[in-house]
């Protein structure tokens, strides 16, 4: 394989640039209540998805920022997905 | 000679519509689990369900390395009766395993890397297992192809060496194990996929495979890299794993040069001779999760970068055949083995990363006892899925993982 | 040296050029233009080497070096493929695998005892008794193996790397290749072309059949070269194998040097827009009785060895062939003087007519349905026995070379290593490709094509779908091409013969590991039932040849013997580097990279032992006494300077700054104050300390932070991946390689600072734990700290990068009357560990939280809306008494301190040492260690066992930190 990330910002680059950020589980959740278990699902637990899954990377060689994109974990190929605000998105370090 | 020989695991058979176990995944934890089963506990009536043929997956793609210098008091004791049980296997089986028990040494470039050596040798012997911290002259002697020069990236300042540990033909491990479970009654199901496991009342009731239903009590799935996806997708239990992918490569064949296993951390490199000749290299992994076995142009440089540095003859030396395998990553590079604790009936062996195959000797006998007894046995508590829970991470690590953002 | 053709126009030798080279010893000559190979055989030797297992004879078979058999040792390196080495002045060749020579091998017998080594055999011999696995595991290790190297041996040459971006790469410069490149190259874009020959040409190369009009084939690819070298935007790399292919079109290969190079070896990484891959065929290996005997060899080996190296393969000669290339080269070896007994065909029917009447014409016996089924002669052949594909009539003829080929074969690896996919074609018998990677396209032979132009107009379609994919190219082009190359001659029907009517004791399917036709269905009956299975039971295909000798014959022959429809025949796979490729090569000029302070080279003038720490190199010591007891007393009752630039620095702000401080560090961040150093902690969401530094405010909204030096690459990472969900307005902007950082330390510290700056040091004015900044002399702006980390009054100045050296050599002229000395890292370990400050990684590991190392008193528990990383853990976690604690301890009985790394045990372990010194402050052992919680009481004893004590143990108290100064008074005074 030779992944390629498109990153936002800095357009389609070596996937090496880019450090992995974990698959897509949402923001922090609220302190209050909140459960070991709830707790180490939210920290570590993955789903492992063998297809297409939304994960996180940050463009440690290049801009700097971090944005989501969709891809197949069987082919390394990531799926274009359309969202006009994705630029904005990684600029304001995620999503805004 | 050209004898008719039966097939060594077996006439190709249907698959009945009830089996007292089922195990999912064909590859060295499964054979080893239901070959224990079938020894220790009596248990033959057995499906091993496999996808694709058996030692597919890392059991075929592995570089064969055996050793019991792990860091923790939880893993040494497991890995030991791991590494003592090849000569036994080797004789019960009745096949040779090839065990060179050759020695690792690990390679040390920081006062710090001796510090961490220090606890992991000190351990090893506090357990009764030989090894020991030598310093670079000595390295050099074991392998004096060592390049222990100052004038390279990681100068070497010692190494950590293991005399027992060595190399195990794991084609054989895999074929053998097979075998000794085909013999006593376990059926060997290749090309079948399981789909879903059934539950009834809390605990397991059937597998759904693409050959049809099966009513069993007990299932365990030990599918290797592929563990964690089917665990979510059958039984939505999610599991701190990342699987990534981890590559290996061989040189072309040589006359004897390496009569070690060397590796360093460092260089993130290993290297030992095969019986046949070949070097075969590998360590590191690529940092994120897929399910592809591809490799990279930019791993089979470093390892050449690497090894050209601290094993510079090599240079000299072509690299042959890259290939790829799953490495199911723990956040505290531990595995999880687990029972009867998410859903009555329902085991898991799965998170060994690149460890599967040193451990898979001792870790069916474990599991084969858990699945027989519905006892989890002591060596296996610590490997528990709940230790995740209560913030008490394995430490088989000393430093940070860094392949996820948990740190 | 026998008589070389000089005046075919398709020569590559210049045979008035002689090159000299020592073989076995002795001087030989080979010209210009030679091969090792072709010199090798123009000096009569026939036998290259010794097969792996059976040590049977080897010679010239491919040409292209698609087997081990022509491996030889070259200049000291093993496995070197002759046939596709050229010859270099002064050469030393050896031969690889013999014990004696290639001619007469000792080991020879053991090709009489292959009946005791079944496919698989060693899995079930020499275990019993276990005693006798050690010894035959060493016989074994010596007789595997091809080729030797030494432990001490250093590679000559230089090496050299290439990274290169292009639109077009097309792997294969035959006409297709050509064809392909100069098409996307007359639409404007940048091509890259690969061949791995010294030139272009490929099938047309060495061809004297009709191309069109009167032209012939080999002047067709002179032309084509030549258009190609006129060409601007087309970079030709020869002499170039492309050894891997990847997804999104990355490339990779290496590059043979020529004379004029200043490289001998190169390694290129391509990263292209499309790919076309044009590699062409090899030949499918014919399996008969001892078909690997010296004097066996392929179509293309035979015909290239007179047409481009100038020499006749044999005298007479015997063709079983399945390809019309087959009856073309025999046509034109006969003109060039070889006599041809028989010419057997494995087709029944389908050859070229016009080839067919020349036979004829020229009176060349030819056999249709026939086949070679025993090559005779102990070690060169002799004769051969042919005999019809039903085995029915034989007979058996003399002869020198057989020239043996069953059909081509696509090398389609270039496709398949980049996850395209092959499917069996019953037409041609080829694995063709069905689905091809994304950008990527293939052309020529690859496609089962055989005519000239229609090989020319793949190429062309495939040059403008790389050009469509680069958009620059419209759809309608494409499909005028696609018609043209339709209206052409289309794939060629393939031979489909596998082994002539032997039993296959001695047919071998794959030559680098002797596996012959029997161990195949040995290997089925046993239950391998898949080809990849078959490969890894009998090892066919992984030797040094790469499977390119079994790799189509073994999955036919697997479905002919398991009677499996077209369908299921699948390939074996196939796995980079498509050519063996060297160590050296791969490293290319591998450059150490590590970071270097500016105080660098000042550190090593002054007899700094430097250290690899992380990214960094630095100073460890400053002497060889790795104690370091002048450096530590130095500090304690003097002064000494530190270079601590490695140190992580940052400057946060924007108006949502803080809100990304309380976020990543435990401490309330809303109570930092302008003017004072707040220490804090970072903690992972498991609550584990993974990092530690100073905060100080600069401004409204605006803050500076240091963090330790192994973590500065990862904190913008870090704050940004805690804040991502926030939209948060912050800058971050990491100083660590902007600023340098002095640590002046010691009793006398205050005296040698204040003769350089012109603010009042007195600990009124600036005290403990206080942060100002400054211009010395008014040029260079200072940011200063008191800080106690050595537990002595101590300075931190961060100073920028480029005046670190000004102020280093200014405080270090003020600290002369003081005899001021450096001070480097082990000291500054010591020091830090008698004040019981804790280095992470040293003090904790992964699963160490923040209360356990005793800094619970940083967290603050009540900013839960900041959602702090880590809070929660370290709630969830905080009455948790089976934890490991730090605790400090003193040895006792005056024992010296265990070494880093000991364990603290009773009857299992408890617990190990941090860190732990023969303090020479103190005067006595003291040291710090992570102990289970109930061992962590004041007074408890610990039980410490180092590695090799054997029996002996060191006992340890446990003790109140910190040892030194507890009251912390020197350090703010």
């Amino acid at each position: 394989m030779a992944l390629t990330i498109t990153c936002p910002i800095c357009g389609k680059r070596n996937g090496y640039e880019f450090k992995f950020g974990g698959e897509e589980k949402g923001p922090r959740p609220d302190e209050k209540d909140l459960t070991p278990e709830a707790w180490c699902e939210y920290v570590h637990m993955n789903k492992c998805v063998a297809g297409v899954q939304e994960e996180w990377w940050f463009h440690k060689d290049g801009c700097g920022s971090w944005f989501k994109i969709h891809r197949d974990t069987t082919t390394n190929l990531e799926k274009e997905v359309k969202d006009e605000n994705r630029v904005q998105k990684a600029k304001s370090g995620g999503q805004k | 000679m050209f004898l008719k020989s039966k097939p060594m695991w077996g006439k190709k058979t249907k698959l009945k519509t009830s089996y007292d176990m089922v195990i999912i995944g064909g590859g060295l934890h499964s054979l080893a689990t239901a070959y224990f089963l079938a020894k220790e506990h009596g248990i033959t009536d057995i499906a091993i369900i496999e996808k694709n043929y058996i030692g597919f997956g890392g059991a075929g793609r592995n570089t064969a390395i055996v050793r019991a210098n792990q860091r923790t008091q939880y893993n040494v004791p497991l890995y030991k009766e791991a590494l003592d049980l090849w000569p036994v296997l080797t004789k019960d089986l009745d096949y040779n395993l090839m065990f060179n028990n050759c020695g690792n040494l690990n390679l040390m470039h920081s006062e710090a890397a001796m510090k961490a050596a220090r606890m992991t040798i000190a351990t090893a012997q506090f357990h009764g297992v030989e090894s020991h911290l030598i310093d670079a002259k000595e390295a050099k002697e074991l392998v004096p192809a060592l390049n222990i020069s100052e004038d390279i990236t990681f100068p070497i300042h010692g190494a950590m060496f293991h005399p027992p540990g060595g190399v195990v033909r794991h084609d054989a491990v895999v074929w053998g194990l097979a075998r000794g479970a085909a013999k006593k009654g376990v059926e060997i199901h290749q090309q079948t996929e399981a789909l879903d496991i059934g539950t009834q009342n809390g605990r397991v009731a059937s597998v759904t495979t693409n050959r049809g239903k099966i009513n069993t009590k007990q299932v365990l799935i030990s599918a290797g890299g592929y563990s964690a996806a089917l665990i979510y997708d059958m039984m939505g239990i999610k599991l701190p794993i990342s699987v990534l992918t981890i590559q290996a490569m061989v040189t072309q064949p040589l006359k004897p040069v390496l009569d070690h296993v060397v590796s360093s951390g460092a260089y993130h490199c290993y290297a030992n001779q095969t019986l046949k000749g070949e070097i075969a290299t590998g360590a590191h992994m690529d940092p994120w999760p897929n399910y592809t076995t591809l490799n990279t142009a930019h791993y089979i440089k470093h390892q050449a970068e690497a090894l050209s540095e601290f094993l510079p003859c090599l240079r000299g030396v072509r690299f042959m055949r890259i290939w790829g395998g799953l490495a199911d990553m723990t956040p505290d590079m531990a595995p999880i083995m687990d029972g009867n604790e998410q859903v009555e009936g329902f085991f898991m062996d799965c998170g060994w990363g690149y460890f599967g195959f040193k451990s898979c000797s001792a870790v069916g006998k474990y599991m084969a006892q858990f699945m027989a007894t519905d006892q989890c046995p002591d060596m296996l508590k610590p490997f528990a899925l709940n230790r995740y829970q209560e913030h008490r991470l394995m430490g088989e690590t000393a430093a940070l993982v860094n392949y996820s953002p948990d740190n | 040296m026998m008589n070389r053709f000089n005046h075919l126009p398709t020569l590559k030798i210049d045979t008035t050029k002689k090159l000299a080279f020592i073989y076995k010893g002795k001087k030989h000559y080979g010209v210009e233009g030679d091969t090792v190979a072709s010199a090798l055989f123009a000096n009569k030797v026939r036998i290259f080497g010794r097969s792996l297992k059976y040590h049977r004879p080897r010679g010239l078979y491919s040409l292209d070096g698609e087997c081990s058999n022509t491996c030889m040792e070259v200049d000291g390196i093993p496995n070197v493929r002759c046939e596709n080495t050229l010859l270099k002045d002064g050469m030393v060749i050896k031969e690889q695998n013999v014990k004696g020579s290639a001619e007469k091998d000792y080991l020879g017998f053991l090709d009489k005892m292959d009946w005791m080594m079944p496919a698989g055999f060693y899995y079930n011999v020499m275990h019993k008794p276990a005693k006798v696995w050690p010894i035959a595991m060493k016989q074994i290790r010596k007789a595997a193996g091809l080729g030797k190297i030494s432990p001490d041996y250093e590679m000559p040459g230089k090496f050299d790397e290439i990274f290169l971006n292009t639109d077009v790469c097309v792997i294969g410069g035959g006409p297709s290749g050509m064809t392909a490149a100069l098409c996307a190259a007359q639409k404007g874009l940048r091509v890259i072309l690969m061949e791995s020959r010294p030139w272009l040409g490929g099938f047309f190369e060495y061809r004297s059949g009709e191309y069109k009009d009167g032209q012939n084939l080999h002047e067709r690819a002179q032309d084509l070269a030549k258009e190609v070298a006129a060409q601007d935007n087309i970079r030709v790399f020869t002499h170039t194998s492309a050894v891997g292919t990847y997804n999104n079109n990355l490339v990779t290969g290496f590059q043979i040097g020529k004379k004029e190079d200043v490289f001998d070896e190169r390694y290129l990484e391509i990263r292209a827009k499309s790919v076309v891959a044009a590699a062409g065929c090899i030949e499918r290996p014919l399996i008969f009785d001892h078909n690997e005997r010296p004097g066996v060899m392929q179509i293309g080996c035979a015909l290239r060895m007179a047409k481009t190296y100038g020499q006749l393969p044999g005298k007479k000669a015997v063709f079983s062939i399945g390809h019309d290339l087959g009856l073309e080269a025999a046509l034109e070896l006969h003109d060039l003087g070889l006599t041809i007994a028989c010419i057997t065909d494995i087709r029944e029917d389908g050859q070229d007519a016009d080839l067919l009447r020349k036979i004829e014409d020229k009176k060349i016996p030819f056999l249709k349905g026939w086949v070679a089924t025993k090559a005779h002669g102990a070690k060169i052949v002799k004769k051969i026995s042919i005999s019809s594909l039903d085995g029915q009539v034989s007979k058996t003829l003399d002869c020198d070379l057989i020239v043996a080929s069953a059909g081509m074969t696509p090398v389609t690896g270039h496709i398949t290593v980049a996850q395209g996919t092959l499917k069996y074609d019953n037409h041609t018998g080829f694995f063709l490709p069905d689905k091809m990677p994304e950008k990527m396209h293939a052309a020529g032979r690859i496609l089962g094509l055989n005519d000239p132009l229609s090989i020319e107009a793949s190429g062309k379609l495939a040059g403008l779908q790389a050009a469509f994919d680069c958009e620059n190219c419209s759809i309608q082009e494409i499909g005028e091409a696609k018609k043209a190359l339709e209206s052409l001659p289309g794939p060629v029907r393939g031979s489909k013969l596998v082994t002539a009517p032997v039993k296959g004791r001695k047919s071998f399917i794959c030559f680098d590991e002797d596996a012959t036709i029997k161990n195949i269905k040995q290997a089925i009956e046993k239950g391998f039932d898949v080809p990849e299975l078959i490969k890894r039971f009998t090892a066919t295909g992984l030797g040094p040849g790469q499977g390119g000798i079994p790799g189509h014959n073994l999955p036919l022959y697997v479905a002919k013997y398991q009677a499996l429809s077209d369908i299921s025949i699948r390939p074996t796979n196939v796995r980079p580097p498509l050519v063996p490729t060297l160590i050296s090569t791969y490293a290319g000029v591998n450059h150490k990279m590590f970071k270097i302070t500016p105080m660098d080279e000042m550190q090593k003038k002054d007899g700094g032992v430097f250290r690899n720490i992380g990214v960094w190199q630095r100073a460890r010591y400053f002497s060889n006494d790795f104690t370091c007891r002048k450096e530590i007393e130095n500090v304690r009752n003097n002064v000494g300077m530190l270079d601590g630039s490695t140190l992580g620095k940052f400057r946060i702000h924007g108006p949502d700054a803080l809100n990304a401080l309380q976020r990543v560090f435990v401490s309330d961040m809303t109570k930092v104050k302008q003017g004072r150093v707040k220490y804090s902690a970072m903690c992972n969401d498991d609550g584990c300390v993974i990092d530690d530094g100073i905060v100080v405010k600069q401004g409204e909204n605006d803050y500076y932070f240091t963090t330790s030096s192994g973590r500065a690459g990862q904190t913008v990472e870090w704050i940004r991946y805690h804040a991502r969900y926030d939209g948060w307005d912050f800058a971050l902007v990491n100083l660590t390689d902007s600023l340098g950082v002095i640590n002046l330390s010691g009793p006398n510290a205050r005296k040698v600072l204040e003769k350089i700056v012109d603010i009042d040091l007195s600990n009124e004015a600036f005290g403990f734990s206080e942060y100002k900044t400054f211009d010395i002399q008014d040029t260079v702006p200072v940011r200063a700290m008191r800080l106690g980390f050595v537990g002595e009054l101590s300075y931190e100045l961060h100073v920028p990068s480029s005046y670190m050296k000004s102020v280093w050599l200014m405080l270090r002229e003020a600290g002369k009357e003081f005899n001021i000395q450096n001070f480097g890292v082990e000291a500054q370990n010591v020091l830090r560990m008698e004040k019981c400050h804790i280095i992470l990684g040293q003090e904790s590991e992964q699963r160490t939280n923040l209360l356990d190392v005793g800094l619970g008193f940083l967290w603050d528990r009540k900013k839960s809306d900041a959602k702090t990383v880590g809070a929660v853990a370290l709630h969830q976690a905080e009455g948790d008494q089976t934890r490991l604690k730090l605790v400090g301890f003193k040895t006792q009985n005056n024992s010296r301190a265990p070494r880093d790394g000991a364990l603290v045990v009773d009857d299992k372990v408890r617990g190990y040492i941090c860190t732990a010194r023969d303090s020479f402050s103190l005067n006595e052992a003291v040291g710090m260690a992570l102990v289970e919680a109930e061992l962590s009481k004041i007074g408890t004893r610990l039980e410490i066992y180092e590695d090799e004590c054997g029996d002996d143990r060191i006992y340890g108290k446990v003790v109140a930190m910190p040892f030194y100064d507890p009251e912390g008074k020197r350090m703010k005074m």
